[in-house]
């Protein structure tokens, strides 16, 4: 990748970050007064760098790989050099304008309350199931620490979830407002003044990412990541809403903890083994068990609220077994992929376990299957926790 | 000498918060916003140089101004200094620009108006 690549990654993030900022906060009219500003600062900062950076690279502070700059230059300074400046100056005073747009109160507690709501909905419980799973994949292909890594492992940590989460809160609002269970005193709604500030502020924390880890990949990066970012829109959308969408859900919420390993493997370069193959099928399976498994309890809110899933549609005892025998073939996956991964085919034991009793569950007692959900969340510590063991087993066979 | 470089940038530092002092442009106008810009602008730009370092774009020079001291590999350790002087230099020329835009009058119609206004007080002086 040339410099001229690189400069354009980061270019393109700072200005879809910058602009959304600065319509995030500007004020009536503000707008044009804040670009001006921008683009005269620009051109007093690109004076500054024609000069300075001429020097610098005279003194020999730093020099270029010449292969890899256009060859254009201002002085001594490669135009590419100009990026850094007109990056910095098209996002940091957007991001500004908005940190201290001066309103009424009420406007600056309700910048605080999004804020402080965007962190709660992303439950940060959470995060670690998506940044997990990319941090894995990358670290085990490539065997080192890249910026790529460290990168992409914060955005599947806290933007991507922040997205996910935030989409889902605004268009849950309506559903969540007929759900009995959901809705009034215990309802933690995002209030509809909040949804457009929401989706702008997924917007800002996720695009640059995006844009950044896709440039820094091929191909199969941008399939990739453009199948994850779709997920999590469809998901939840207006119109698409693939989670009222019986097996779809499923499926979706699966994509939502794979997609960010598959993500890992490509920017890592992975080569498609059969072994590999099967570990994600397997993974994808204990994601589609899990996901069924949870509607099953909701069935009775869901059918009240007329919401459909997975559970509603084939019933409860049939999404319970449909559930059990996903995992068992995860499990047997398992078994098909290279050594230390066939010890992961135990990690599925204690689901299936888990979940048996309730094989002949039905669509009244439904409402039961909680206890056993409420398990699976610390079962699901405890297979961390095993899959690290099996990681690090991996790791040190492989050096 | 091999500080050179390192001390013209924290002279450089100085310069601009002089003038955010002076004018109440960043830090002096907005900590904390300006605390949370400065933080994500350094970043941000580490993580660039980080990249072009990681794909063997960017190299340190031997150059007898600096320290030679490296955070990382081609890394030194002006560079987030450089990078803290470059956000904080663009923040001051854009607040400052924006303070002289905003204070401009920007459409004849405003100016004219507040003339009118001015008119009208002096009249008013003069009949009281």
């Amino acid at each position: 990748m040339t410099y001229l690549r690189l400069a354009l990654a980061f270019i393109s993030a700072a200005i879809i970050a910058g602009v959304i900022f600065a319509r995030l906060g500007r004020a009536k009219g503000e707008g044009r007064q804040h670009w001006r500003a921008v683009g005269l600062a620009f051109a007093a900062l690109a004076v500054l760098t024609a000069v300075f950076d001429s020097a610098m690279i005279a003194m020999g502070l730093f020099h270029y790989d010449a292969s890899h700059i256009l060859g254009v230059k201002v002085g001594l300074a490669p135009i590419e050099d100009f990026s850094y400046p007109l990056a910095g100056v098209v996002a940091l005073p957007g991001l500004w304008m908005w940190l201290t747009r001066e309103r009424d109160r009420e406007h600056r507690q309700s910048r605080k309350y999004l804020l402080s709501q965007a962190l709660l909905a992303s439950r940060p419980v959470s995060w670690i199931n998506t940044a997990y799973p990319f941090a894995a994949a990358m670290l085990l292909t490539t065997r080192e620490v890249t910026w790529v890594l460290v990168l992409g492992t914060f955005y599947f940590l806290i933007p991507y979830n922040l997205a996910m989460y935030g989409i889902n809160d605004v268009f849950d609002y309506e559903s969540d407002l007929k759900n009995p269970r959901k809705g009034g005193i215990e309802g933690a709604l995002l209030p509809p003044r909040l949804h457009r500030p929401m989706l702008w502020l997924a917007a800002a924390t996720n695009v640059p990412f995006l844009v950044v880890l896709a440039l820094a990949g091929g191909p199969a990066a941008w399939m990739s990541l453009a199948v994850s970012a779709f997920a999590v829109v469809a998901y939840s959308v207006a119109g698409l809403r693939f989670k009222e969408r019986p097996v779809l859900d499923s499926l979706t919420s699966s994509t939502h903890f794979v997609s960010p390993a598959v993500v890992g493997l490509a920017l890592a370069g992975a080569v498609v083994t059969p072994g590999l193959l099967a570990l994600l099928v397997g993974f994808f399976l204990w994601g589609m068990a899990a996901h069924a498994f949870g509607a099953v309890q909701d069935i009775e809110p869901d059918r009240q609220a007329g919401i459909g899933s997975i559970a509603t549609v084939i019933g409860a005892r049939r999404t319970v077994r449909l559930a059990v025998v996903l995992w068992l073939i995860a499990g047997l996956a398992m078994l098909a992929t290279p050594w230390p991964g066939p010890l992961g085919a135990i990690i599925a034991v204690p689901y299936i376990v888990n979940c048996a009793p309730w094989w002949n569950v039905t669509d009244t007692t439904a409402g039961g299957t909680n206890a056993a959900w409420r398990r699976f969340i610390w079962l699901n510590y405890g297979s961390g926790f095993l899959v690290t063991l099996i990681f690090i087993l991996q790791w040190s066979q492989a050096s | 000498m091999g500080s050179l470089y390192l001390v013209s940038l924290l002279l450089g530092i100085m310069c601009m918060l002089l003038l955010d002092h002076r004018f109440r442009l960043f830090f002096w106008h907005s900590p904390k916003a300006a605390a949370v810009v400065t933080t994500a602008g350094v970043l941000f730009l580490l993580a660039w140089d980080a990249s072009g370092i990681g794909l063997g774009i960017f190299l340190r020079g031997e150059g007898t101004v600096a320290t030679g001291l490296l955070l990382a590999p081609e890394l030194p350790i002006e560079e987030p200094v450089f990078l803290l002087f470059l956000v904080l230099c663009s923040m001051v020329i854009y607040t400052g620009t924006r303070k002289l835009l905003d204070r401009a009058p920007t459409r004849s119609a405003d100016s004219s108006g507040s003339r009118s206004r001015v008119k009208d007080n002096a009249e008013a002086r003069e009949n009281a």
